[in-house]
């Protein structure tokens, strides 16, 4: 696409939707929507990115090495999370229990662990979506 | 450090697997790493699951209760380890280390580059973590959860060899194991609106408060748990994804798949009916009879379609779908001797048939053929691999010293304690039916005439595993003690209950 308004529109606009979906991610636990959903936000970011200036561009962007790394680690960073209970010896996924300050309740440092992991599972759940959309687009070519 | 590493092994099982099938992908270039930490993750489990085993076997069938997060029952997730999750993690890792091993260096030539070896590994792992998951969990939704990570993983798992039959059987796969799954979800929805409780214990309890005033759903709850399971372990008249699955994966996944993937939702239908239905409901509701009369069918039309193939790895799948009949046949015994039975035939199974894969695989690499009419003489020129093959056909037959003789002969007992004549006759059949489709193969193979042509034994990586199931075979065949103990203190608990 060649849209000189769209492409000054989106350079604007992402950098927000991605940001916002991270917001939603790290307060799944206060408000609506979750790791799950805010992943799908951040993912969208960049496969609106490719859409807008075009996938090589998008791919520069975000290469399989990359998203393999995300891939893996954000998972893997879910795990990390629950041991953190279990180096405390308390069991696995323990939050309170393994001595983390809860703080005020409806904030974001009240659901302890939870943002974290949510973290881990939202950098996931954004890279599947758009090793996803890649694949797709690959296949149809 | 040990103290906190024996403490939380029965969450370590699960996640141990899932943990390095996460981190596998970012090393896709080196094989040599990929594989090496493939087969100690499975030597860690191995390790992990006897010492499991070793302390539930020392508190003499008191479960060990893990709390997820720390959190008590009603409201938190548990895993428990009693002797049925000990027994079937001992199967998992007995059958996953040696699959493992078989595989190491030799699946480039099934599977193809580099990258696509290390997603086979990627999707064996987290098999194989699913199923120590079913192994132990005790929650209805992580029991879906698990079966749906253990479906998608069997499919990537029959797509892996590059070739589009393969493809086509994946995706026959996907499409029937998704309608189980839905099926499954639905049962256990069933079982939620009723009693408001995930945990199997706790909804155990409340149903048998409650399920005089509700029969109907019950008996949806029921159905639906038989009809999805019965599509994901190929019960007979819904088995039709089974031989394609099976027979296009790569040897090693092919043993994984019949071996163990079919037996993790054996087992969740075996928990979910007995520890949550229990027994009493089973009795009232006649499931049992249902049960083993499908087990029946399973036998005689699984050994019946085994006969008619040629393809050696077909005949192999189609007497996987008769071999899961006997083990829907001792679901159906509601006695100890009978489920007993049907949990040591199970692990019997397991061990066999993966032999038997292998084996098969081994032969098929070695000579480029399918079809057993081809395979003549190969007893003298692969005689490590034929002499497993034989002892894995003479477990599945059930032949004395051999660990499926001790199955069926228990399943014969639970049968005749509990009255049935029939189904007796009938694993006498099958077990004949299965020699007949078995020892010709042997026949082919030492006393037929030998083909000019350089056929080989695998290397030594495959040798060992290879001879390692078959050392397993027949020490559960000669001294089954602690597996058999194990099994009968599973069988006893699922009758104490209500």
């Amino acid at each position: 696409m060649r849209d000189f308004i769209l492409k000054r529109v989106a350079a604007i606009i992402l950098p927000f939707i991605c940001t916002y979906g991270f917001y939603v991610i790290l307060h799944g636990h206060v408000s609506p929507g979750g790791s799950f959903a805010g992943g799908i936000i951040v993912g969208l970011s960049f496969i609106a990115f490719s859409t807008i200036y075009g996938i090589e561009k998008g791919r520069a962007r975000l290469p399989e090495t990359v998203l393999t790394w995300t891939e893996s680690f954000g998972t893997l960073w879910y795990g990390i999370m629950g041991m953190v209970g279990i180096t405390k010896g308390a069991p696995f996924l323990a939050n309170k229990l393994a001595g983390i300050d809860l703080g005020v309740p409806g904030t974001l440092s009240s659901g302890g662990l939870i943002s974290l992991i949510g973290l881990g599972v939202g950098i996931r759940v954004a890279s599947t979506i758009v090793t996803l959309f890649f694949t797709m687009m690959e296949e149809k070519s | 450090m040990t103290a906190a590493i024996t403490a939380n092994l029965p969450v370590f099982v699960v996640i141990a697997p899932l943990f390095v099938a996460f981190v596998l992908p970012t090393f896709a270039r080196r094989m040599r790493l990929v594989e090496g930490l493939v087969i100690f993750v499975e030597a860690l489990g191995l390790v992990g699951a006897g010492y499991l085993a070793s302390i539930v076997l020392a508190q003499k069938g008191i479960p060990i209760i893990y709390r997820l997060g720390g959190w008590p029952a009603p409201w938190g997730i548990e895993l428990e380890v009693g002797s049925l999750g000990a027994f079937f993690l001992l199967v998992i890792a007995g059958v996953s280390l040696p699959v493992a091993l078989f595989a190491r260096g030799n699946l480039t030539k099934e599977v193809g580059s580099k990258e696509r070896v290390t997603r086979f590994y990627v999707l064996y792992l987290l098999l194989n973590g699913a199923l120590a998951g079913m192994a132990v969990t005790n929650d209805l939704f992580n029991v879906f959860v698990l079966v749906e990570v253990a479906t998608l993983s069997c499919c990537g798992l029959v797509s892996a060899r590059n070739h589009p039959r393969a493809a086509e059987a994946a995706f026959t796969y996907l499409i029937l194991a998704t309608l189980g799954s839905t099926l499954v979800l639905g049962g256990i929805g069933f079982l939620y609106i009723t009693t408001g409780h995930l945990n199997m214990g706790f909804s155990s309890q409340e149903l048998g408060r409650i399920w005089q005033d509700n029969p109907h759903v019950v008996w949806v709850a029921i159905s639906f748990m038989l009809v999805g399971f019965g599509v994901k372990s190929a019960l007979f008249p819904l088995h039709l994804w089974l031989p394609d699955a099976h027979s296009t994966a790569p040897s090693p996944a092919s043993a994984i798949l019949s071996g163990l993937a079919i037996k993790g939702y054996l087992i969740c239908l075996l928990k979910i009916l007995y520890n949550v239905f229990g027994h009493t409901l089973i009795q009232a509701f006649a499931v049992h009879r249902i049960l083993v009369l499908a087990g029946m069918v399973a036998i005689i039309a699984g050994s019946i379609l085994a006969l008619t193939q040629d393809e050696l790895k077909r005949r192999l799948a189609f007497s996987t779908v008769a071999q899961v009949g006997y083990i829907y046949l001792g679901l159906g015994l509601v006695n100890t001797k009978g489920l007993t039975g049907m949990l040591f035939y199970l692990a019997s199974h397991a061990v066999s048939k993966s032999a038997l894969f292998l084996a098969a695989g081994a032969m098929i690499a070695a000579t480029g053929k399918q079809s057993i009419s081809e395979l003549a003489g190969i007893g003298r020129k692969m005689p490590i691999t034929m002499a497993v093959f034989t002892v894995g056909s003479l477990s599945l037959v059930g032949i004395p010293l051999f660990s499926g003789f001790i199955g069926k002969w228990y399943l014969i007992l639970g049968n005749l304690e509990a009255g049935n004549i029939i189904p007796v006759a009938v694993i006498i059949i099958g077990s004949v039916l299965c020699a007949a489709y078995l020892f010709p193969i042997i026949r082919t193979a030492y006393f037929e005439p030998v083909a000019d042509e350089d056929w080989q034994d695998p290397g030594l990586p495959q040798k060992i595993s290879l001879i390692l199931l078959a050392v397993a075979i027949v020490i559960l065949g000669v001294l089954p003690g602690p597996f058999l103990e194990l099994a009968s203190r599973a069988a006893a608990e699922f009758l104490v209950l209500q």
